[in-house]
């Protein structure tokens, strides 16, 4: 009867500790992976995503070399591929600092003195070859152009598409929801150590389980979480994104791929744990049964000797009161 | 006084099994239900973000995009062969990328390969007719279009009255230039469907440097549709595909 008195309660805090080692783990990855500047730097220099946006760049400008007539040189050759790969990451930066609540906005920009020059150096020897007077017109249309060029490069140099986050707001609710995150974690800490308390008074006398349902909650915890790590891995779910702009497809799809492989990293090490945790409750479970007289189980054993030898006792003096009675 | 000493038989490990897989299979249902109506809520943007035909990882610019070019006869039929064409036919609907087209302007002296769709790609090889536009031979408006540096440099020179023809596989199709046009690229008037038979012909407004948002264009009527009784013999004979 206590046995299954244990049981229940033992199963109801597994239960519990299962959910809460996930919000622990997820807050946890939340903060230290996805919420980190490092991890898009990874991404960044593991997907090449520099050559990609510079490539980009390369076919926009000799694009649109036919309908302008300016030569796609004048841009490119002033762009270098490490200011771009700097830009990237200093975005990503700027974007944490925003989030951190370090800087009230978000603001993506770049140096363009080099491309200003070259596109008015350009413009200045076209003008002379070609007897163009240099006018309000002319003026408006070099402006024109640096500005067209200025927003085609920030737009492709913003690879995580941070600038069209902040604009559409999600930065900003981001920002908001984050300040809750560090309670979040706290609170799943706080629960974690109350029901492993928990867990431990209600196998007090067999301290052996606690092996057990601490590893059998790990074991859920992080089946529930390679499941759809295996699934997207396994079906390529990410290749199905949309956005197939080189730099664009490369940042999501890397990042997000990242992230489910660190995520899976994560799993399996509390899933090799908990297994250590059953496979070291299982021998210690197989000593004991061929001990027989287990130490571990040897106080229960000695109040259950008590019990009878209690009991031996009165039905003794039963007896004897009976034989008094007969006697009498 | 002998005291009973009783050994404690252990829990049988199917029970541990049988517990650790319950709470496997409970947790599971629990997390599935609770995730129920999040799912709910952003399964249609997931659609649309990740879509299961689109599983394809872009290496280069011109991925998923297929040039493919093919000869077309240009040679006009002479009297004798009037009897090889019919007034009525079956278009062949091209695929995105495909040269199912040239277009002939003897007044400006323009011959340039016509291809299905409008891509950066393709606009660096001729000109491109807009996918959302008639196939030529179809009831409607055909949108061709090309850059003003290249092929439709001398756009603006299309006077009403001129010649343009357009040769494909399946007929050669005649256009009578009747008016010049200039309209900003926000004006889709001239380039939306319409129920007459009409090719539009478009460009950028030439500029000394820099982009015009000015498009100049002309507007033709169709003056004859002759395709080609047999088709497809037609296409078997003119056609050789080079990769693209």
């Amino acid at each position: 009867m206590s046995k299954i008195r244990c049981y229940f309660p033992n199963v109801l805090l597994t239960f519990l500790l299962v959910f809460l080692l996930l919000g622990c783990g997820l807050t946890a990855f939340v903060r230290t992976q996805v919420l980190n500047a490092e991890t898009f730097s990874v991404v960044t220099a593991q997907e090449g995503l520099a050559d990609k946006a510079y490539s980009s760049l390369e076919t926009y400008f000799k694009t649109r070399a036919n309908s302008t007539g300016i030569p796609a040189e004048v841009f490119t050759e002033v762009m270098d591929r490490d200011e771009l790969e700097k830009a990237i990451n200093a975005s990503v930066g700027q974007a944490f600092d925003y989030l951190s609540g370090k800087t009230e906005e978000f603001g993506f920009t770049m140096d363009f003195t080099a491309l200003e020059q070259s596109v008015q150096t350009f413009f200045s020897s076209y003008a002379e070859e070609n007897n163009v007077v240099k006018d309000k017109v002319y003026e408006e249309k070099v402006a024109s152009v640096i500005a067209e060029a200025e927003a085609e490069i920030l737009f492709v140099a913003d690879t995580f598409k941070l600038t069209m986050m902040y604009e559409k707001g999600w930065l900003g609710t981001a920002r908001h929801y984050l300040t809750y995150l560090g309670m979040a974690q706290t609170a799943c800490l706080i629960g974690l150590a109350v029901v492993l308390v928990l867990l431990l008074l209600c196998n007090l006398r067999q301290i052996s389980h606690m092996l057990y349902w601490c590893g059998t909650a790990g074991l859920t915890a992080s089946l529930l979480l390679l499941a759809p790590c295996i699934y997207v891995t396994a079906t390529d779910y990410f290749a199905g994104f949309a956005i197939k702009d080189p730099q664009i497809f490369a940042a999501v799809v890397g990042f997000l791929e990242l992230l489910v492989s660190r995520a899976q990293t994560m799993a399996i090490i509390v899933l090799a744990v908990s297994i250590g945790c059953l496979a070291v409750f299982g021998i210690v479970r197989a000593v004991c049964g061929r001990k027989g007289n287990d130490a571990e189980e040897a106080p229960e054993e000695a109040s259950q000797e008590v019990t009878e030898q209690d009991s031996d006792t009165e039905k003794k003096s039963e007896t004897e009161k009976e034989s008094e009675t007969k006697k009498a | 006084m002998a005291t009973k000493t009783k050994t404690r038989k252990g829990v049988h490990p199917f029970v541990y099994i049988l517990t650790a897989v319950l709470l496997v299979i409970l947790c599971t249902a629990v997390s599935a239900v609770a995730l129920i109506k999040p799912y709910e809520k952003v399964q249609t943007y997931l659609n649309i973000i990740f879509m299961d035909d689109m599983k394809i990882k872009p290496a280069s610019g011109l991925d998923g995009l297929v040039i493919k070019e093919n000869e077309i006869s240009t040679q006009k039929p002479a009297e004798e062969e009037a009897e090889q064409f019919s007034d009525t036919g079956t278009v062949i609907r091209p695929a995105f990328g495909e040269q199912y087209a040239v277009l002939e302007c003897e007044a400006i002296n323009l011959s340039v390969p016509v291809y299905w769709g409008s891509t950066p790609e393709l606009l660096e090889r001729g000109a491109c007719q807009a996918s959302s536009s008639k196939v030529l031979g179809e009831v409607g408006n055909a949108v061709i279009d090309a850059h003003v540096n290249t092929f439709f440099a001398d756009l603006h020179k299309i006077e009403p009255g001129d010649e343009i023809v357009l040769y494909t596989q399946y007929g050669i199709f005649t256009y009578k230039a009747f008016e010049q046009v200039k309209f900003e690229n926000t004006d889709k008037t001239h380039i939306l469907p319409m129920d007459t038979d009409r090719l539009t012909l478009y460009t950028c407004e030439a500029q000394v440097l820099g982009t015009s948002t000015t498009r100049v264009g002309v507007l033709c009527s169709l003056v004859s549709k002759q395709f080609y009784t047999d088709s497809a013999s037609q296409a078997e004979l003119t056609t050789e595909e080079a990769a693209g």
